[in-house]
């Protein structure tokens, strides 16, 4: 699974692949050797070595990731807050899926939780990309940019800047 | 005294709860309706509801704090610091209860809660004040008499209130032209504050250090003076740090400082623990500046350069004990010891208080390292009350040793799903005034303007890195659990966000009238 990750308001690309009891990692293309073993909930022991150190040692870091809102973590390392955006999916099921196959019909695009619109980025007419921003919404501080999940065109944009939004509030539709 | 009714919450009721039962003693917790099961509840002997969460409903209604007592069976109370700590009301209605108070008298609560009858009580017993007027002026007062008196003392000049604490109806006046309109915003946040909008005036020191005298006085005249403790760390009047003995009192001055301040005490007929707090100017000279008749927060410090448990005397003083302490002992420091305070604050969005729940939470430990904290995993920080989470205390043989050791254990704490103070404590104390302990009352507003909003928790490339790896595991196993839809992004996948208390309180911080800052005014000081 390749994801893109945005920690500190960087984006780094992050592969993960299981290895035997660990993992085998690459972040930007960087491979690190990563034994994760969760202790609760919320936290994970990680031991990070570099490729291929073997599993099972390496430095140690005690994590734990807190969900704010819709994509939006909050990654404790040793104690230390990281703020972590996590954008659309790339790679793994996603790739092998032709695009557009059995998803058709209008996107609707709602508020994932209750709070207030910082930036409308589309404009209703608007072709849009697949993964593309549409409306950023701040909920407890955080903001998520809610992003299409295929191409298409703008036909509704229901907010304006400012707007407070409850949950599952119709932001935009995306034909 | 068999049984103890502890009339506050958090930190401090779980500390006076652990002495009851060194002593043993049974121990009564109260609570409001959003601590049924904080710590101090489920750590006491009993727990009794004393009703809304708002403080007047609850932690500061003295009837209902009363009954609790009779319905416990319980034969003192103990007031913590802060809500009721110096009410002269509510030690008469313990009095005149049958019960014990655990404190002084409300005659002497009374006086030097006023802070120009205790400027007069200071005065008279021979010890400096800073120069200031010597009477209170009432709201009905001329601006143009206060601006004589002003003349007289000589700008620049403090405006305070009677009645006043934690920086609270204080404004600095630089010249006259500035006088008319900071008395009016003086006496408008004294009367919202404290009830009483009469405020008088002192000299502005320049560069003064903050320096206190812990006490402890029985029921037979004795009072015994502390080594002193330095609190000049403060962030717009709040104290962030405190530490003992003062990296700056020698041992000529502190036998002068104490004196003193126990002559004050005795002056007063005082018993139990208080304290005396003074500025210390940059000659070296010092005045006395308020009394505060409870107990202190940051006496976990004097408890580790002395070995005295100053909640215990409480209770031995409160059951009419004699005090059988050294005095010598007491002005001689066994090492060095430093508070952080530890507040549920977001230092990097102006130090807001950030309530809601505490996801997870490591305390640190080890050696020399206290923790005197109320909250745990899972508990939450409401916004009724003062957002202080814990105390973190830390002794060395000296100051460096001390001060590493604070490092050591700021660096374990480890507090997810709230903003604690922890990152700012992790950068001051790395500061280099802060490591010299070249420092005055106003060294920390300065350094935070010079940072200019920078903010404190910025992670290093390293932390980064790991952290975008947890979070590609946390998505792994999310996805395993899913089943996503091919072109599902993270944000579809959001399906349910539990509506947790961080949005509500959020929200409710919002409301007008409902936010914390507004419960702390009816509550009172941050002890």
């Amino acid at each position: 699974m390749t994801v893109e990750i945005e920690a500190a308001s960087r984006s780094r690309s992050v592969r993960v692949a299981r290895a035997g009891q660990g993992y085998d990692v690459t972040v930007d293309g960087r491979p690190l050797t990563v034994d994760a073993v969760r202790i609760g909930q919320l936290a994970w022991s990680l031991l990070v070595g570099p490729a291929g150190a073997g599993h099972g040692g390496g430095r140690s870091y005690d994590v734990g990731v807190l969900e704010r809102a819709a994509g939006a973590l909050t990654v404790y390392v040793n104690g230390r807050a990281v703020p972590v955006a996590v954008g659309g999916r790339r790679g793994g099921r996603r790739r092998a899926e032709p695009a557009g196959d059995a998803t058709t019909g209008p996107q609707v695009v709602a508020a994932p939780m209750p709070g207030r619109v910082v930036k409308v980025l589309v404009k209703p007419g608007e072709a849009v990309g697949a993964r593309q921003g549409l409306v950023v919404v701040e909920a407890m501080k955080m903001e998520n940019e809610l992003r299409a999940s295929r191409a298409g065109t703008v036909r509704e944009v229901r907010v304006v800047e400012g707007a407070s939004v409850e949950a599952n509030t119709v932001l935009v539709v995306v034909e | 005294m068999r049984k103890i009714l502890v009339a506050n919450r958090g930190e401090i009721a779980v500390r006076v709860i652990r002495a009851c039962r060194d002593l043993g003693l049974a121990s009564v917790a109260v609570y409001s309706e959003c601590d049924r099961v904080s710590r101090h509840v489920r750590l006491a002997d009993e727990a009794y509801a004393i009703g809304p969460n708002p403080p007047v409903d609850s932690y500061l209604h003295i009837g209902r704090l009363i009954a609790a007592a009779r319905a416990s069976g319980a034969d003192a109370v103990h007031p913590g610091y802060g809500f009721l700590a110096e009410n002269e009301a509510f030690a008469a209605a313990c009095r005149d209860a049958g019960l014990t108070f655990i404190g002084p008298t409300p005659d002497v609560i009374a006086l030097m809660g006023s802070k120009t009858a205790a400027r007069e009580a200071a005065a008279a017993a021979g010890v400096p004040v800073v120069p200031g007027t010597d009477r209170r002026f009432d709201p009905a007062a001329p601006e143009s008499v206060i601006a004589v008196e002003a003349e007289r003392i000589g700008y620049p000049v403090l405006i305070k209130a009677v009645a006043g604490g934690g920086g609270k109806g204080m404004r600095t006046v630089a010249g006259p032209d500035e006088l008319a309109s900071a008395i009016r915003a003086a006496r408008s946040e004294a009367g919202s504050a404290f009830g009483d909008a009469a405020i008088y005036l002192e000299r502005r020191l320049v560069r003064p250090r903050h320096i206190e005298v812990q006490l402890l006085g029985d029921e037979h005249g004795t009072v015994l003076p502390f080594v002193e403790r330095e609190c000049s760390i403060q962030r717009r009047h709040q104290k962030v740090v405190e530490e003992t003995p003062s990296p700056v009192v020698s041992s000529g001055l502190r036998d002068r400082i104490t004196g003193a301040a126990a002559d004050v005490a005795r002056a007063v007929g005082y018993t139990g623990a208080g304290t005396i707090e003074c500025l210390l100017d940059e000659e070296g000279q010092f005045y006395f500046l308020e009394m505060n008749t409870r107990l202190q927060v940051e006496h976990p410090i004097t408890e580790l350069v002395t070995g005295v448990d100053l909640v215990a005397w409480q209770i031995r003083i409160a059951r009419g004990e004699r005090l059988d302490l050294d005095p010598a002992a007491l002005l001689t420091p066994r090492g060095h010891a430093i508070e952080c305070r530890i507040y549920a604050e977001d230092p990097d969005a102006a130090f807001m208080p950030s309530p809601g729940r505490i996801a997870g939470l490591t305390a640190p430990g080890g050696p020399f390292v206290r923790d005197d904290s109320g909250a745990e995993a899972g508990g939450e920080v409401p916004i009724y009350y003062d957002p202080l989470i814990s105390k973190l205390s830390a002794w060395g043989t000296d100051r460096p040793q001390a001060i590493a050791r604070m490092q050591r254990a700021l660096r374990e704490y480890d507090i997810r799903g709230i903003r604690t103070t922890v990152p700012f404590f992790r950068w001051l104390l790395a500061q280099p005034s802060f490591q010299q302990g070249a420092f005055h009352t106003a060294t920390l507003d300065e350094l935070l303007q010079q940072r200019q909003g920078k903010p404190f928790s910025e992670p290093d490339e390293d932390d980064q890195e790991i952290a975008a790896v947890a979070a590609a595991l946390h998505l792994m196993r999310r996805d395993a659990r899913a089943r996503l839809e091919p072109d599902t992004t993270y944000a579809d996948l959001w399906q349910h966000v539990p509506r947790g208390s961080a949005t509500d309180a959020a929200s409710l911080l919002r409301r007008p009238g409902v936010g914390w800052k507004h419960q702390a005014r009816r509550e009172g000081l941050r002890g």
